[in-house]
């Protein structure tokens, strides 16, 4: 396909480097640009007038604007994984091969079958949603909401994986300032020359604001002079950071500020190790809001047709880009402003066919350049437009008196005046107050720390925007506490700004308000109508404003619109609650690192490699990963390794690494007097050298936690926890230390990462350790008896400690060693124990073990179980205080019939029991009046060849031997269990002490 | 008998692969894990800070730090760890748990960390780039001069943070971080230093 020639693009001018062409193509036809142009400019270049169909209507749109703030020209950009869309074709900028589509199309822009639409325009007035579909209400989901989906979607997600990065950072300045406009800048320098840290954000890819469009002189320079001479100064200012593509867009509590900075959005494909879009939070102690103000829409009929534009937008085109949005130009305006544009076309070379000015006077040098120029002023309002998807073609005017004129123009620049960008000082709810002079909002309430200026602030003048720019920097460097000397203030004229509100003329056809959800002035008079007065309302009711742009050309618009048909006053009607964003953020940028298998931390034991090379297969643990099971060639699936395992230790000798219980020293002469007051059991009787298995309960007296705890001196205890609470008992005893108890001489540590622990379990457990522990050392029954602790010698000189506690109810221990050797000690557990078949289990098997064996775990200890609940209530020690005792007491927490642990089993053998299947009576209906607990934890035994399980269940320590129903609806199951003792092997514990 | 070897693993071994990493040219970072260190936890008993203190500086010629910073002795650094704490970081069992207790006997309960925490080192020009990504702490060097330490979080992971002494005119900062996220958290630093270009490597050297 041939490039199309860039047919209104301007023989000179503007900030574009006409050396570098772009190729891009756009709905598949290739065009050129060039660099620095945006994908709106260069379109407006090759003279494209259609960029878009309507959300509602499918009617024919173009560009409007030439800024963030764009509700038409939105499109998707790039293909495949890295499609975007809603991207605003004003801010995009183009590189070589960019491919964008137009949006909300179908079968292509020119030819829209969905534009009849515009035919049905009655039935899709302000809330046709609620008043349409009403009926029948089971056609919504099937029927009705597809076909408005499929109708009415702006653009289609990747639907993807985005394959590219995106990357969050912090920030930290005394001075940060949104937009390096005239304002902008003069605050730059004044905090800069100070010597405050600043950070200057610019939404666009050039510093300069509208002086790159309206130009002007400061300091005796051209703007751009002057813009690139202030711009070196800030650069060689080590403290002053000068971003550029990076939009502030939302301020946060405590001087936080949120802020995206398009790092490779430029490119095709961001280079290699680089992200594409930055996430910033910017810490500072001051704020200048330079962000400058929008231009705003006048509404009429027609306003909508393709090269219908807002007159700064085509001063940016002509002056910026050098491209032309039309070549014969109407204007309407109804302030002084506007007729820059006027002279804009004029000194480029265009015609301006009319100038239609709403205000009853126009200046002297207005009207003889218009009898030189040889174009009418027209006294009036814009009625209608002629013209299509092609472009306007006539204007319609009704003059002022009643007459009627037309101007025949390709072009119509519109200027209602304009509206300060209030969002950044709105977002803490500040509302913006009105100023008649100007016509517009003006921020109030900003957020502690922000100062609004220039345009931002109402100041429209280009002396203003600098003086006020200037003295914001000065103010807000020194309240950062800089004090130096800020030298001269740029100087520049003011521009005349005189205006006469026009908000909505009337007349017939759709006159649109909030262009990209197709809101129309009618729209707003029939919510009125209908009671939706509230400005709140009106935007729920209408949208408007509710767009990807949050009509920031529409809403003040809109509101005064209302406020005609009320009767009421703009500042009696308000403004809707601003919220940030600015500017749509993606999703990615906030997720920046963290996706994927970053999503969260991820936490290795000691032996995690070696674990790997054995092949283990790993779950997830909160944030572990832990082996979980390790298959062997040949086993079929899960069961067959895990069930191997578990006989392999209860016949033999397995090893598992059980580092990730939470380890905490308790140090300190009041230690045991500490954990007697934690644990519900005495723990200050505990002697040296002995463990014991601990219970906490919460103040309420439902059980916290469990875990043994090992006196290893008369000042020190190692206190362990289960894996899942690890941190928050370590939290929780920290605030005993603190906060209840500050009276006790205790300190705490957490050493759950220095230690590398594995639980030894089986009958062979001893002939294992006589072989890695130093032959000096009595392992035997009496030397090391059950439940012992003590530091003992390796073969090779390391120490290590040595418990005798077991999870699994065989004869076991638990040893352990500084972490660094976790994994030699994996390696050498697997060298000692080879003679007696030495097996790594994961931890199915160590469930599969604590189930047969009865011992309660997470599901067990689930936040709504008392002691007694799990069987351990004779623990609670009658002989002191403890967290929760009294509390334990309650009436409802003893009551007798209580769900409390119980075993139980299917009657039919090879029936597999499901964890939370519930508990009902024989013979009863299942439902909530008959529901008596459930299952909580399950498993294949390989002792007793068949599933078993806990559950909670009503009174169900009474009840061994009785036959319940599993009922399990969600997974259609019923059948009968029976419920049994908790402890289905070895309940007298004799291999354990053996 | 069997052989048993007792080799120490570092817990970035399996991660930490030396050489270059990410952007080629320049190197805007160096990424240094120091290895099989002495780390030992002393806090204060009830009341007993101020001998704490006296204990430190008998020890160590230095007075334990009282606030976020870490000061340097001959032997070993002593790097604030929160109210009335501090953690002694040295090499070569100069100043291990046996050789520490009796100094500190009465007046602080001292608890071995050697193996609790990775060490990494992080120095270059785009340090503070990389740390802008990881930390929400201001490094700039009017803020965070040599010596100071901050007890944070980064990547949602506990770290103890000190900037040591300035090396070849740059900024040093040390990173210690729990052995059992040390791993997760190399991945997160490596990423955020692609960009500009790492080279990677590991040190006994403190």
């Amino acid at each position: 396909m041939v490039a199309g020639a860039q047919t209104h693009r301007l023989a000179n001018g503007g900030v574009i480097d006409r050396s570098t062409s772009l190729s891009f193509r756009f709905d598949g036809k290739t065009l050129l640009g060039f660099q620095g142009d945006t994908l709106a400019s260069a379109l407006v270049a090759n003279g494209v007038k259609l960029v878009g169909r309507s959300f509602k209507y499918h009617r024919p749109r173009g560009i409007l604007t030439a800024g963030s703030e764009e509700p038409n020209a939105l499109v998707e950009l790039r293909t495949g994984a890295r499609r975007e869309a809603n991207t605003k074709a004003t801010t995009a900028e183009l590189y070589e091969g960019l491919e964008a589509a137009s949006q909300n199309r179908w079968p292509s822009l020119n030819f829209d079958v969905m534009s009849v639409n515009q035919l049905f325009a009655p039935i899709f007035v302000a809330g046709f949603y609620y008043k349409t579909f009403m009926w029948p209400a089971k056609f919504w989901e099937t029927i009705y909401e597809p076909a408005i989906r499929r109708a009415a979607g702006l653009g289609r997600a990747a639907g993807v994986s985005d394959p590219d990065h995106y990357d969050k950072a912090w920030a930290h300045c005394d001075v940060v300032i949104a937009g390096s406009g005239p304002t902008g800048l003069a605050a730059a320098l004044a905090a800069g020359r100070s010597g405050a840290r600043v950070i200057l954000c610019e939404e666009d890819f050039v510093l300069g604001g509208r002086l790159l469009a309206d130009g002007g002189t400061i300091d005796g320079l051209p703007a751009a002079e002057w813009v690139a001479r202030t711009v070196a100064e800030l650069e060689a200012m080590p403290d002053v950071r000068i971003m550029t593509r990076t939009t502030l867009f939302g301020v946060y509590d405590g001087g936080t500020y949120g802020a995206i900075e398009r790092v490779n959005d430029h490119l095709p494909v961001p280079p290699e190790h680089q992200v594409r879009q930055r996430l910033w939070r910017i810490v500072a102690k001051r704020c200048v809001v330079a962000a400058g103000s929008i231009e705003r829409p006048i509404v009429f009929a027609g306003n909508d047709t393709p090269g219908v534009m807002m007159a700064s937008a085509m001063r940016s085109y002509i002056n910026r880009y050098a491209a032309a949005p039309a070549r014969r130009i109407a204007l309407f305006t109804n302030n002084e402003d506007g007729w820059r544009t006027a002279e804009t076309a004029i000194a480029a070379g265009l015609q301006v066919a009319a100038v239609i000015d709403a205000r009853p006077d126009v200046s002297p040098a207005h009207r003889s350049l218009a009898s030189k120029a040889g174009f009418p002023v027209l006294h009036g309002s814009v009625s209608g437009v002629d013209g299509g998807k092609n472009g306007v073609r006539k204007i319609s005017v009704a003059l002022t008196g009643g007459a009627r004129a037309e101007a025949e123009a390709d072009g119509l620049a519109v200027s209602g005046g304009w509206n300060p960008a209030v969002g950044l000082t709105s977002y803490h709810r500040g509302r913006p107050k009105w100023r008649d002079d100007i016509a517009a909002f003006v921020p109030d309430g900003a957020p502690p720390g922000m100062i609004a200026a220039g345009a931002a602030n109402g100041a429209f003048g280009l002396g203003a925007c600098l003086r006020e720019g200037f003295e914001a920097g000065a103010v807000a460097a020194r309240d950062a506490g800089r004090s130096g000397n800020i030298g001269s203030m740029p100087v520049a004229d003011d521009e005349a700004f005189s205006l006469t509100p026009l908000w909505h003329v009337a007349g017939k056809g759709k006159a649109f308000v909030d262009q990209q959800h197709d809101v129309t002035a009618s729209d707003v008079e029939l919510a009125q109508r209908e009671g939706f007065e509230s400005v709140e309302h009106l935007k729920r009711y209408t949208t408007l404003g509710m767009a990807t742009d949050q009509g920031k050309t529409s809403n003040v618009a809109g509101l005064a619109i209302m406020a005609a048909v009320t009767g009421k006053s703009i500042p009696e009607t308000g403004t809707t609650i601003y919220r940030p964003p600015y500017v749509p953020v993606a999703i990615g940028a906030f997720a920046g690192h963290h996706r994927d298998e970053n999503f969260h931390a991820t936490r290795l034991t000691p032996s995690h490699q070696w674990a790997a090379e054995q092949g283990a297969v790993f779950v997830d643990t909160g944030l572990w990963k832990r082996a979980q099971w390790y298959p062997r060639a040949g086993e079929k699936d899960w069961l067959e390794s895990v069930t191997r395992e578990v006989k392999a230790v209860r016949s033999g000798v397995g090893f598992c690494d059980v580092s990730t219980l939470g380890k905490i020293d308790v140090h300190g002469p009041d230690a045991g007097a500490f954990l007697d007051r934690v644990y519900i059991n005495a723990f200050s009787s505990l002697a040296v050298g002995k463990a014991r298995y601990g219970l906490m309960l919460r103040e309420d007296g439902i059980v916290y936690d469990d875990g043994t705890t090992s006196r290893l001196a008369e000042d020190h205890y190692f206190l362990t926890t289960t894996t899942a609470k690890a941190g928050l008992v370590m939290q929780h005893l920290e605030f005993c230390r603190q906060v209840l108890f500050p009276e006790l001489d205790v300190q705490l540590t957490s050493v759950s990462d220095q230690w590398a622990q594995f639980s030894i379990a089986g009958p062979k457990t001893r002939d294992l350790l006589k072989e890695i522990v130093d032959p000096a050392e009595d392992l035997s029954n009496e030397g090391f008896p059950f439940m012992g602790a003590r530091e003992v010698k390796l073969r090779g000189g390391l120490k290590a400690r040595l418990f005798r506690i077991s999870f699994s109810g065989e004869m076991a221990f638990e040893i352990s060693v500084p972490a660094r050797y976790g994994e030699a000690m994996a390696r050498n557990l697997m060298i000692a124990g080879k003679p007696f078949g030495v097996t790594p289990y994961g931890t199915e098997a160590l469930g599969v073990m604590r189930i047969e064996k009865g011992h309660v775990a997470g599901p067990e200890l689930n936040g709504t179980t008392t002691a007694g609940d799990l069987g351990l209530g004779k623990m609670m020690s009658t002989k002191k205080d403890f967290i929760g005792r009294v509390m334990a007491g309650r009436e409802a927490l003893v009551a007798p019939d209580r769900q409390v642990v119980v075993g139980i089993k299917p009657t039919d053998k090879a029936r597999r029991l499901r964890s939370g299947a519930h508990i009902i009576p024989k013979g009863e209906t299942p439902g909530p009046g008959n529901d008596q607990g459930y299952v909580t934890s399950v498993c294949f035994s390989p002792v007793l060849d068949q599933w078993i399980g806990l559950g909670l269940v009503e009174r169900g320590r009474e009840r061994i031997g009785e036959i319940v129903r599993a009922h399990d609806p969600l997974r259609g199951e019923d059948y009968d269990v029976e419920l049994c003792n908790s402890v289905f092997y070895d309940p007298d514990g004799g291999r354990q002490r053996g | 008998m069997a052989d048993f070897s007792w080799d120490v693993r570092s817990p970035l071994d399996r991660a930490l692969v030396a050489g270059r990493y990410g952007a080629q040219g320049d190197v805007g970072v160096s990424l240094t894990e120091i290895r099989n260190f002495d780390l030992v936890q002393v806090m204060a008993r009830r009341g007993q800070a101020g001998e704490m203190i006296a204990a430190a500086k008998a020890r160590f010629g230095v007075g334990a730090p009282e606030t976020p910073k870490a000061v340097s002795a001959s032997d070993a650094t002593l790097i604030w760890s929160g109210p009335d704490q501090f953690f002694v970081l040295s090499k070569g069992g100069k100043h291990t748990m046996e050789s520490l207790t009796p100094g500190f006997a009465g007046s602080a309960s001292l608890s071995d960390q050697s193996h609790a925490r990775a060490l990494i080192s992080i120095s270059g020009e785009k340090a503070r780039a990389i740390f802008a990504k990881l930390s929400s702490i201001d490094l700039h060097p009017d803020v965070f001069g040599v010596g100071t330490a901050a007890a944070t979080s980064m990547d949602h992971t506990s770290v103890t943070l000190w900037r040591g002494g300035d090396r070849d005119g740059q900024a040093v900062f040390n990173l210690l971080v729990f052995a059992t996220f040390a791993e997760s958290l190399w991945h997160t630093i490596l990423d955020s230093a692609a960009e500009y270009g790492a080279t990677i490597g590991h040190s006994e050297d403190l």
